[in-house]
């Protein structure tokens, strides 16, 4: 039974641990999203959003290496005639929403949103100093 | 320009840190007792790289610290 004293037992398997891991990065992927949206200080959300993905980067990598040593089971693929259902109900949405866009906007579409002056105000709010490293 | 921190600022970093540092155990156990070699390796990256994070954390409440009102404000 104690043969082995260097090799520690652990109470749950391997892939108890690095399940709960899994899902332990995830849920931290969405409280540092949540923390940065609530965040005032545009420092700290940079920090939030910084630590965010690098939790999802290392979720990913936990996924790969536990799918690699069989330890997940991703969902069967979907059938193509479900795709092609959802394909085209989207498309009649769009084409929907487009109609209603050219309604409600109708030549002032081109003046509202995107333009260049606002993409310019949203390029400046970065720089200063950033805590990840 | 760096402004005062707030007090949902403070909770969601304090929440962070103690997430950070359960995870950091999580990948020490997986260290010290797992079978698979890959599985073992990544936890040890991921597991500087949750110290990192909690040293980042750690230094964001360090930067406000001076800045920080010690009366309470309307």
């Amino acid at each position: 039974m104690y043969q082995q004293q260097q090799q520690k037992q652990s109470i749950l398997t391997e892939e108890d641990l690095v399940s709960t891991i899994l899902s332990d990065l995830k849920r931290v992927v969405r409280e540092y999203a949540t923390a940065a949206t609530e965040s005032t200080c545009p420092d700290i959300r940079q920090l939030f959003t910084k630590l965010m993905d690098s939790t999802l980067t290392m979720q990913g990598q936990l996924f790969q290496a536990m799918q690699q040593a069989n330890m997940y089971n991703t969902s069967s693929p979907v059938l193509r005639q479900e795709l092609d259902k959802q394909m085209k109900q989207y498309q009649q949405i769009k084409q929907k929403t487009a109609q209603f866009l050219q309604q409600t906007l109708g030549q002032q579409q081109n003046q509202t949103m995107y333009t260049p002056n606002m993409q310019q105000q949203s390029g400046q709010q970065q720089g200063s100093q950033n805590y990840y490293n | 320009m760096i402004q005062p921190m707030t007090g949902k600022e403070l909770e969601y970093i304090a929440d962070s840190m103690s997430n950070e540092d359960l995870l950091m155990k999580q990948c020490a156990a997986v260290v010290a007792t797992g079978t698979t070699p890959a599985l073992r390796n990544l936890c040890s990256q991921m597991l500087q790289t949750h110290q990192q994070h909690f040293d980042s954390l750690m230094h964001a409440i360090s930067h406000h610290q001076q800045m920080a009102p010690t009366q309470p404000q309307q």
